[in-house]
């Protein structure tokens, strides 16, 4: 873990050095006031509310919807994996279209598409209940991720080797019996690193849902720069990309981390 | 999906009589398998009686491995009868219904395939468990009971990679045991071992034909084979050329292929 405690400090500090000096020459002599005026309005970008009173917005609720959007990718990308694997043709066949399907599909299409696909509100047990634009983003991203997820489980089953599978089958078991007692518990480690990559590509692209009208952290950079001055969009950006830095090169790092220990086990 | 599973229908009651016990526990006639356009047995007949140990040997590519496969319904054949005890193996087309057959037929392989993240009790006790549906208390006693027998007591709690290749094979064995089958077959479990660690195999397997379990196994081990064997049985390109006691086997074989074979053999 050592060699990778140095990648990160090392990493934090180049990065933060870099968006200091690219501050710096932006902003000049005006610098010290623009930084004060930004950090002034941190609150709202990480909770989106003035005083931390609530996390409903912001940078918050960027985590909050790639946290579900993961979850939901991750039950609905196993099922699909599942499919994918199905020795049935009739299963694998609509399995691997609808993998392809998604996969292929432009996330922020996607994100769109939801807007105007989903209904504003729908009937449960005949009370209305509203779709917020929060969750029509979380369902947005995690379609193309489930996709991502059906194919890490895809190669994770393929990476056990198949003398598991024959030797599970001659003690009874059946295809998902073996799935679950053998063959993902033992594909499980193979897998984390790459789920720990999907989820990071999965919060990045947790920027696009400003297009569906969530409070995330760009809309309230928007506001933001709306209410302080375009002087300050420069300063502003380079706060959001300093924040998602911080948030995803931890997970980088740990994956690496986790690569390492998977390979050596070997 | 359900882990338990109920026995469907009763395992066939071990013959009590003389004149039944002369009856044969396995009996293969006509066998023929194709994968894909070659044809990996062509005609395949042989029988074992309950109680009887018998060796089939050949070259390699033979269809030694395929035959075994065709006796626990690992693969489905294109002509000809399997019988065991009272199942039909060819008819037995789904999952579940051949959880009763891999009750009677337990299977060793080369190469070992114990569950890489189960401990060496655990590998034992989960398929009587999740398959048979037996008590976890009973099983566990039955399992240590079994280690016992081939001599591993001590190493319950270890991992299967914490062992040398012999006593994963000989934990293989017990978990073949722990199914409490009828029928063992063995697939050249000795040829992926050090020389050292033959022996310590092999005579847990004598011990097992002593007690007057039925047991088929592949063998490349002619002496051992001379030994226990009360039949041999030898293949080439896909069929029986020759069986009969070891003592006539070997020392005046009719057909120069066999001669052939056990001039390079021996
Ligand atoms: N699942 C399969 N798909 C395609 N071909 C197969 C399959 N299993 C076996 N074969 C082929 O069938 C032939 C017989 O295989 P088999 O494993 O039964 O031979 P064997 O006598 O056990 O040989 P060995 O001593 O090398 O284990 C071989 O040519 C092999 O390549
Ligand atoms: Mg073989």
């Amino acid at each position: 873990m050592n060699a990778h405690v140095k990648i990160f400090l090392v990493g934090v500090l180049g990065v933060t050095l870099v968006l200091v000096a690219l501050f710096v020459a932006v902003y000049g002599a005006d610098s010290g006031a623009i930084l004060r005026g930004v950090a002034g309005r941190t609150p709202l970008l990480l909770s989106g509310s003035a005083d931390f009173s609530a996390f409903e917005g912001g940078f918050a609720a960027n985590i909050v919807i790639s946290l579900w959007a993961m979850a939901l990718a991750a039950v609905a990308g196993t099922a699909l994996g599942v499919g994918m694997i199905s020795q049935s043709a009739v299963i694998r066949g609509p399995s691997v279209l609808v993998m392809n399907v998604l996969r292929n599909s432009p996330w922020l299409v996607v994100l769109y598409a939801m807007l105007y696909l989903l209904p504003f509100e729908v009937r449960i047990f005949g009370r209305f209940v509203e779709i917020s634009p929060m969750i029509k983003a979380t369902i947005g991203l995690a379609l193309p991720v489930t996709a991502n997820i059906a194919e890490v489980f895809r190669g994770g089953v393929g990476s056990v080797p198949t003398g598991q599978w024959e030797s599970a089958r001659a003690l009874g078991y059946r295809r998902l019996q073996i799935l679950r007692r053998v063959v993902v518990p033992q594909a499980i480690p193979i897998m984390t690193p790459n789920l720990m990559t999907t989820y990071a590509m999965l919060f990045i692209g947790s920027s696009l849902v400003v297009v569906t009208g969530t409070h995330d952290v760009l809309s309230v950079a928007r506001t933001v720069i709306a209410s302080d001055g375009d002087h300050v969009a420069t300063a502003v950006y380079l706060y959001i990309l300093y924040l998602f830095f911080l948030f995803c090169f931890p997970i980088a790092i740990l994956t690496r981390w986790l690569e390492q220990r998977v390979r050596v086990r070997k | 999906m359900t882990d338990v599973q109920p026995i469907q229908g009763q395992p066939a009651p071990k013959p009590q009589t003389q004149d039944q016990s002369s009856a044969p526990l396995i009996e293969l006639r006509d066998v023929h398998k194709s994968f894909g356009s070659i044809e990996v047995l062509k005609g395949v007949s042989m029988s074992v009686r309950d109680g009887g140990v018998v060796c089939i040997i050949g070259p390699s590519g033979s269809g030694k491995s395929t035959i075994l496969r065709c006796i626990n319904g690992l693969i489905t054949i294109d002509r000809g009868t399997v019988r065991v005890g009272s199942f039909a193996v060819e008819t037995l087309k789904k999952d579940k219904e051949l959880v009763p057959l891999r009750h009677e037929v337990a299977m060793v392989f080369q190469q070992y395939n114990l569950f890489p993240h189960r401990t060496v009790l655990q590998n034992l006790t989960m398929a009587p468990v999740q398959v048979l549906g037996e008590k976890p208390a009973v099983v566990r006693e039955r399992a240590l009971a079994l280690l016992a027998k081939v001599r591993l007591t001590g190493k319950e709690n270890a991992y299967p990679g914490e062992l040398s290749g012999g006593q994963q094979q000989r934990v293989a064995i017990a978990r073949a045991l722990a199914m409490q089958p009828r029928v063992i077959l063995f697939d050249e479990v000795t040829a992926a071992l050090d020389p050292e660690m033959v022996s310590e195999v092999l005579n847990v397997i004598r011990d097992l034909a002593r007690e007057g379990m039925t047991c088929v196994l592949v063998t490349h081990e002619m002496r051992f084979a001379q030994e226990v064997a009360d039949e041999i049985f030898f293949t080439d390109k896909g069929v029986i050329v020759e069986h009969g006691p070891p003592g006539r086997l070997f020392k005046c074989p009719n057909d120069p292929r066999l001669k052939a074979f056990l001039d390079k053999v021996l």
